[in-house]
């Protein structure tokens, strides 16, 4: 085995000696980049109202349930989608809302919880940082109130609360919302699924099987 | 079948590896019916989408400014992911990539490990190797499993199994997992392919992954998938190792608002994939502590060396080039004999062997061009195939080293004719007389002698018409003056 010190040497020489006549100075390639034409559609023509029932629609596509609260509904909007859902026992991030923690249901708060421990939960409970309409998508960027990536992915069941105002058209809208990209960042769309049988569509390989969505009408 | 079916050292031309499959027709069933079926869902996502060929059109030069500029964003995702708590190690060729991985493995003392899907583990072909150090490798998309257990190899690089239907996917499942009353449902398949894993995704410390884009600006890494196999593999081990090709960096996070755009509706027909996961060097508290990413070469600066072929590296993986390819939906992906089949396969696979090997993949093509049409990041196939055509019959006659060469001396003489009007002229005037003694009442050659008689042997030729075209345009300009 060659040292990879020499790999690395061999491999970035081979590079810059393949693309001497085609690579910009190392001073202009932030401008060389910036002209990269994108022409395609950065910002949505939704009104409000018809932005949050795209969002809805698409996360119904999924198979997500959808319930809209206003701000002061909320504790009990919560409560109720635990209640219906039949679980009893649901991981909470550190940071979620103390008042989100509904009365009677069997909570762990993940502070550092073992996997197996997790595991253990039928249910997990998080905020968001942002959503897409256009795809249906959520966006976790696993802050004090979203958790770690862990506690919305081993439990079957996860209920998402995401503020309409978190609610965005397009893909490029989200990253003109975070210019600065943070470490960690989950994109959800649906349920997790496979297509891997005959191209048919099965809800539930090894992520949530079952994903709700609150959107709290933080906007009226 | 056998693991070496993919090796494309090992593989027969792919004129002789069609065969088998053309005359399987439950093969040739479940690929046609899978192909067609992600065609329809992508065309419905694609049309819906105003703005696509804008999106084609940045998602290539994004593509294209990153291969001109590969070395100034590789150092840079080097140092922002060091310091993110990342090691980078650098591979020239597959046996250096292995000896690096199972390094790592040894200094974990792993005897296993689980794996998120990835193509280029196969291109390096690290499973066997593992297994043959000591290391069981549990594979877990389901696709993957579906190959792992059935002892079958990937025909797609989105979709591995494909080609297996749900009845033989329930007998595998029945057969390995000891699953007697396993109902051939897809529901029940995933389900226990679920409870299969499960186990092994909260005991096994370490994982090994691909990647599908690196972010020079940040150093993070970005895992595009369905089923959250890959977030397990991604949260819950101590130790991830990430293998991944050179050419897969982005400048900027902001780019992936053009590629996250186009690459589930080209892969899987969906507006997005369930799940994509974007992770950064090491977070303390969250996902592994150690984190290892292989950049690999294995030719690939040789295919970044030649202007042309250069466009092959742009590749996002996401399958439509095969899924649109009739020659792919007709033989479906084993008989391009690499873990890169479609074409896409015809012109990477080749350029990986250096021309060595694989010489036949850019032959498997009709050159209809619907894989350029379809690839969301407009690399010119059947472009990069006629030059590989050219490389693989110089490469033909230079090893053949005949003084005489019949298809040589026949393609000069053409080139004489063609290229001098006065002796076309002869030539046709030679050719209608001549051919006229074997045309039928109804215009139409049935049977030639000699060298003439392989065209006529499968198919009828039509006669010479007793005006040429020169002749006519010529009869009809002296009849207006």
């Amino acid at each position: 085995m060659t040292a990879p010190v020499q790999s690395r040497e061999r491999i970035l020489s081979r590079i810059r000696t393949a693309t001497a006549s085609v690579s910009a100075p190392a001073n202009q390639l932030a401008d060389v980049y910036g002209r990269v034409a994108r022409t395609y559609v950065r910002q949505g023509k939704l009104s409000n109202e018809k932005r949050l029932e795209l969002m809805t629609e698409r996360l119904r596509e999924y198979d997500a349930g959808v319930v809209e609260a206003t701000p002061a509904e909320l504790a009990a909007v919560i409560a109720g989608q635990l209640e219906s859902s039949g679980k009893r026992i649901f991981v909470a991030p550190a940071g979620l809302p103390k008042e989100w923690l509904a009365p009677g249901f069997d909570w762990k708060i993940d502070e550092q919880l073992t996997s197996a421990e997790i595991e253990l939960t039928e249910g997990v409970v998080t905020a968001s940082s942002c959503a897409i309409a256009e795809s249906g998508t959520i966006v976790l960027h696993h802050g004090p109130a979203e958790g770690r990536r862990v506690i919305s992915l081993l439990p079957d069941w996860h209920l998402c609360v995401l503020r309409a105002s978190q609610v965005v058209e397009t893909l490029p809208e989200y990253f003109d919302r975070f210019p600065k990209a943070p470490p960690l960042v989950t994109w959800i769309s649906g349920p997790s699924a496979t297509a891997d049988i005959e191209m048919t569509r099965i809800k539930g390989v090894h992520g949530p099987r079952f994903l709700h969505v609150i959107v709290v009408r933080d906007d009226v | 079948m056998s693991a070496a079916i993919l090796d494309p050292k090992l593989a027969p031309p792919f004129r002789d590896a069609v065969l088998p499959v053309l005359r399987n027709p439950m093969l040739r069933k479940n690929v046609a019916h899978a192909t067609q079926v992600i065609q329809n869902k992508r065309a419905k996502l694609v049309a819906e989408k105003t703005d696509w060929q804008e999106l084609r059109a940045s998602a290539s030069a994004i593509r294209t400014h990153v291969l001109e500029n590969l070395g100034a964003y590789l150092e840079q995702f080097e140092e922002r992911c060091t310091a993110a708590g990342g090691v980078v190690h650098w591979a020239s060729d597959a046996n250096e990539a292995r000896a690096i991985i199972l390094d790592l493995l040894r200094q974990e003392n792993a005897t296993e490990a689980i794996k998120i899907k990835t193509m280029t583990s196969a291109e390096i072909q690290l499973n066997p190797y593992l297994e043959t150090a000591g290391i069981t490798v549990h594979e877990t998309d389901l696709a993957e499993i579906i190959l792992q257990l059935g002892k079958e190899e990937p025909s797609h690089i989105v979709v591995p199994a494909l080609h297996i239907n749900r009845s033989q996917v329930r007998e595998i499942f029945s057969r390995t997992m000891h699953l007697e009353n396993l109902s051939d449902d897809p529901k029940a398949l995933t389900a226990a392919a679920r409870h299969y894993l499960r186990e092994k995704f909260l005991r096994v410390p370490t994982a090994i992954s691909g990647a599908n884009f690196l972010i020079a600006e940040t150093g993070a890494v970005a895992v595009v998938e369905s089923e959250g196999n890959g977030r397990m593999c991604l949260t819950l081990p101590e130790t991830m190792i990430t293998v991944v090709g050179v050419e897969k960096v982005l400048p900027r996070f902001q780019d992936l608002e053009v590629m996250l755009q186009i690459l589930a509706r080209s892969a899987t027909g969906e507006r997005m994939n369930p799940y994509t996961s974007l992770w950064t060097g090491v977070t303390p508290g969250d996902g592994p502590q150690r984190f290892h990413v292989v950049l690999l070469d294995n030719e690939r600066t040789s295919i970044l060396a030649r202007p042309k072929e250069r466009q092959t590296l742009k590749c996002i993986r996401c399958a439509a080039c095969m899924n649109h390819c009739p020659v792919y939906r007709q033989t479906g992906g084993h008989a391009y004999g690499s873990c890169y089949p479609g074409p896409i396969g015809a012109i990477l696979t080749p350029q990986l062997m250096r021309m060595e090997y694989a010489q036949t993949l850019p032959f498997a093509s009709s050159l209809c061009g619907a894989c350029f049409e379809v690839c969301p990041v407009k690399i010119d196939i059947p472009a990069v195939l006629l030059d590989l055509r050219a490389d693989a019959v110089n490469i033909e006659r230079k090893e053949a080293k005949r003084a005489f060469d019949l298809m040589y001396l026949g393609l000069r003489v053409a080139n004489t004719i063609f290229s001098r009007p006065w002796i076309f002229h002869t030539a046709q005037w030679f050719g209608r007389v001549g051919l006229r003694a074997f045309t039928g009442k109804d215009g139409w050659i049935k049977w030639l002698p000699s060298i003439g008689g392989r065209w006529t042997h499968n198919r009828d030729l039509r006669g010479l018409p007793s005006q040429s075209f020169h002749e006519w345009w010529a009869a009809r300009a002296k009849e207006t003056k």
